[in-house]
Order: C-alpha cells, then structure tokens, then sequence
C-alpha cells in the first residue's frame, strides 16, 4: 500500500498527527543569549532535560527519553570524533546539525515501516569571539530553523522549543518584547522562567490553534509560577559560560541560588 | 545503570577508544619491524626531566622546557606539564609524539565520559585510563621507540586530599606519599627532594609555596648541571619551566612572572653585573 503516493503521504500524514500529539504535552525549553553567555531553562521533576554536547554546544530536548537519548549520544560521538582526530574548533553546530542529524531524523521519520524519533530539539552554540550564538530548533522530520539567518544577517537571542506551536509561538512573542542584551543572569533567569509560564499557561487554555489571544498579564504568570513551582516541579538551569576561562563552558546552575561569574580559583592565579 | 542510558546497540558503554576505533579514526600505532635503519638508529626526539611533590596546598608539578633526539637539542620551549581536566594535571617523560597523543587521548576521554554518562569518571577510573593507554603503548617500548614515563596527579574530591601517582613503562600505577620524578635528570632531582623531605626546616608535605616553588626551579636546576638534556632554568633565555598547581579549587599554571621573581629573590649565585665588553678592555 505504501508503494502508492497518496498512500504513502496519507501516512506521513498521520505518523505527523502521532508524533505532535506525543509531544503536545512537553516541557518547553528556552534557550536565552546574555552577556554571561547563552542560558538554557526549563521545568520537570524526574530526569535531566538540559545536557553538555561539547565544549561550546549545548543541547535540550522534549519527546521520549529513549529517543532523546540516542540523540544525544550520537551528537555527544560526532563532536567528539571531530574535536579528537582534528581540532575543537572544527566542531560546529551547524555541521552537526546539517549533516549528521537532520538527515538521520528525516530519514527515520520518513520509513513509514520503522519507528520515528519521537522528539523535538533545541541546540545552543557559544559564539566565538563576537559572533552570535547559533540557537537550532531541529524537529523530529528532520526540519530545522536557526535564530538567524546567514543571508539576512539578522540575529534573534532566543530561540524556544515547545509542545505546542501555540506556546512556542506565544513565548516567542514575550521573548521578543525583552531585552537580554545588558541582563545579569538572576535576570535573564527571571525572563526565561517566565517565557516558560507564559508557554505552559497558553497549553493549558481551551481554545483553537489558529485563534491569537493577548499574553497572559504579569498577575496571572505570577500565580502560574507560584503554582507550578510549589508542586513537585522544579527549574533546570545551565549555562554556555561566556567568561568561562576554560575550554569547556557548559556550567549547571541552580535557580535559587546567586550565582557570582568570578570562580576563587581564577582570583589566585591573578594574584 | 548503563543499560538505561544506552542506545539500541549498547553503546553507552563503549569507552572513547572504543568510539574512535567504530568510526575508523584511530590510526595505525607506530610500530618498527626491526629492519635495518641508516647509522647507529634514528635518534627519537625526548622530554626530559620532570617532578611532582605534595606541599601545603596541594601538589606542585613541574618540568624543564627541552626536548633532545640523541645530543641534539630539538626544542626549548616544550610543555611537558599537561592539564587534563579542571583537577588533574599530566608531567610527560619520553618521547613526545606518543605522550602528547596520549594527553589529548585522556583529556578526551574523561570529557566523552563526562558527557555521555553525565557524572565524572572516578578518580580510579582516571588512574586506571592512564595505566590502559601505557600498557597499550608497551609493544612499542619493546622495540625500542616511544617510551613514555608519566606522573599524574588530580584532587580527590570524595577523600578530600590530593592524589600523586607514578608508572612504569608497562602501565603499572604507583602512588606517591610525598613526591614523584621521572626523566633523564630525574636521579638529580630526586636526591634534591629526598635531602630537602628528610633533613629541610620541615617535610615537603607542610611547605608553603612560594618555599615549594622555589624548591622545584632549584631541583630542576640542580639537574641540568649535571644532564645535558634538562633544559632547567634558562634564566638568560627567560625560558622558565612549566609549573602548575592541583588543589581543591582546581589546576593553576603559575604565570612566568611569579617564577622569575621567586627564583631570583633567592638566588646566591646570580651575576649582579655582567661587565659590558668596553670595561673588558
């Protein structure tokens, strides 16, 4: 039956409907570029959704644990493959991203006979020097869209990846109305946790997604926040480390605690 | 446990040799039929000449700046003092082509370990890493090339201490109480640190370190006067050894500057004036 074109796209078509009705629930990620570096947040209580690729690439992820984690692990292998035999600076986001996974995405998803990658990606690249960062969204067909383009030269510091579209769509528009460029880290914390609510609340409505509705007002996030973090939720905070002094700038941070960029260690060096 | 966070073909146990030798991008290792070779040998280029002791804050590790291939100096500049991770700092004795591949092969493990198993590899497991990738080396020590002879040392962050190993050439790991030589100029050094340990104003292990630092520039200078293929301290040259520091807050590569002033501020023998060429006359 799949041998005939409409079949066949009959059921891409529904493997589409599964797969986004298996991630509608997700945990949205906020991926937010700051002076301190590029913050990644977001909310859960079981097991780690934020995870260190390399040195400068970090990577978050909503959809099956299983399927997450083999992508993880074969990105986790390309670069450090790459970094090894020739230079860490050979190791790019956008040649992970181009040539090793969306490829692999799009051609699980598209053998209608095996199983697809049940998973939605977002991907953070520390820019060198004073280049942007490279925020990737990568969906599970395989598509994926950067936070700016090489052709227009236009960067946005954020990128999110949601169950939804909606939520994505309405985090996005908070996200664009806030200005990270000068924020400490306690603030750009602040706005990404409340991109995160504004994502969870506009997935909890009751309406259709085509219809716009305003964003939720700064009482109604407040109480969400209050909400979802007095249960047994918590927030996963890490950081690219812009100042970091060492290759390695993935840090883990925790939300409650204030974070100083200055490390002891480095002071007494100084000294 | 590693069954959980593993993919379909298990892999996430695969170590980072492993992963490399699956993508074919581990080369050949360098081996020597024993044919005939041009003259008395090819001269292998060597590092030379390295130490390690415990002090107060931690463990001090240190080595000179040559590298030599028979009498021939091929290299001053040489950095045989390798950070491996935000704890662990490697000295390297022996011949550089194989121990600079094996520093960047542990740094790249321990990191692949890190971030594949998301929880640092156990300081054992480091030791042992080391140990593995000697002992893989040893065909070529048999026939006469690459030898290398390192010490290691990192933080222990579960004992609260810091850790000093040494090794032999087949990768048998020995942990050091006090400290550790390798190297052409190590029998030099290492009767500097045992007479300075045993009969000093006090044990290395209570040194504070600026007394430590200066110990050090002192031993490796003690043994280039009598080994030609220690680079010591090249004080016209400004070439000054390579001296990190381990502790608790992580590795600290002391900067140039600190070593001058402490190597000269001690000195006995130091010329205080070189007579210009015209006073000569």
């Amino acid at each position: 039956m799949i041998e005939e074109p409409y079949r066949w796209m009959e059921a891409i078509q529904n493997r589409r409907e599964y797969i986004d009705l298996q991630l509608a629930t997700g945990s949205a990620i906020v991926a937010l570029s700051c002076p301190d570096g590029v913050l990644l947040l977001t909310v859960g209580s079981d097991r780690q959704k934020l995870f260190e690729i390399y040195d400068r690439i970090a990577m978050g992820g909503i959809g099956h644990p299983g399927d997450l984690e083999r992508l993880r692990m074969k990105a986790i292998e390309v670069t450090s493959v790459e970094g090894f035999t020739r230079s860490s600076l050979d190791v790019s986001l956008r040649r992970l991203v181009h040539y090793s996974l969306s490829s692999m995405l799009k051609e699980a998803f598209e053998q209608v006979y095996g199983a697809p990658f049940l998973v939605r990606l977002l991907f953070a690249e520390l820019g060198r020097d004073d280049a942007p960062d490279l925020l990737v969204r990568l969906d599970y067909d395989g598509s994926f869209k950067a936070n700016g383009g090489v052709l227009s030269g236009k960067v946005e510091p954020f990128a999110v990846v949601a169950g939804q579209p909606r939520s994505a769509a309405a985090m996005e528009e908070y996200l664009r109305g806030r200005d990270c460029s000068s924020a400490t880290l306690e603030e750009a914390k602040a706005i990404a946790l409340d991109a995160w609510m504004i994502g969870s609340l506009v997935a909890a409505e009751n309406r259709g997604a085509e219809e716009a509705a305003p964003l939720p007002d700064e009482a109604a996030i407040a109480r969400h926040r209050e909400k979802v973090l007095g249960g047994k939720a918590a927030v996963e905070v890490a950081l690219l480390d812009r100042r970091a002094k060492t290759a390695t700038t993935w840090r883990p941070l925790s939300f409650e605690e204030t974070e100083s960029p200055a490390r002891p260690a480095d002071e007494e060096a100084e000294a | 446990m590693m069954e959980i966070s593993g993919n379909r073909e298990g892999m996430a146990t695969e170590d980072f040799t492993g992963l490399l030798k699956r993508h074919g991008a581990l080369g050949e290792p360098l081996t020597y039929d024993g044919g005939p070779t041009r003259g008395p040998g090819l001269p292998q280029t060597e590092a030379t000449t390295i130490l390690a002791f415990k002090f107060k804050g931690g463990v001090l590790m240190a080595g000179d700046r040559r590298a030599t291939a028979g009498n021939v100096v091929v290299y001053d500049r040489a950095d045989k003092v390798l950070e491996i991770d935000r704890l662990s700092v490697m000295a390297i004795a022996g011949v550089p082509a194989t121990a600079w591949e094996m520093a960047r092969m542990l740094e790249h493990s321990f990191q692949f370990y890190r971030r594949s198993q998301l929880q640092e590899m156990s300081l054992d497991g480091k030791v042992r890493a080391l140990s593995k990738l000697l002992r893989d080396n040893f065909g070529n020590v048999v026939q006469g090339i690459g030898a290398v002879i390192p010490l290691f040392a990192t933080y222990d962050e579960a004992k609260r201490q810091p850790r000093l190993y040494f090794y032999d050439a087949m990768g048998a790991q020995f942990e050091a109480t006090d400290y550790a030589v390798s190297g052409s100029g190590s029998p030099a050094v290492r009767s500097v640190l045992y007479y300075a340990n045993t009969y000093g104003p006090r044990p290395l292990v209570r040194m504070n370190e600026e007394d430590a630092l200066l110990l050090a520039l002192r031993a490796l200078d003690t043994a280039a006067e009598s080994d030609t293929a220690t680079g010591g301290v090249d004080r016209h040259g400004r070439v000054y050894p390579v001296v990190k520091i381990v502790s608790q807050s992580g590795v600290v590569t002391l900067p140039e500057r600190i070593l001058i002033k402490a190597y000269q501020r001690n000195l006995v023998s130091l010329p205080k004036h070189t007579p210009k060429f015209s006073e000569l006359e």
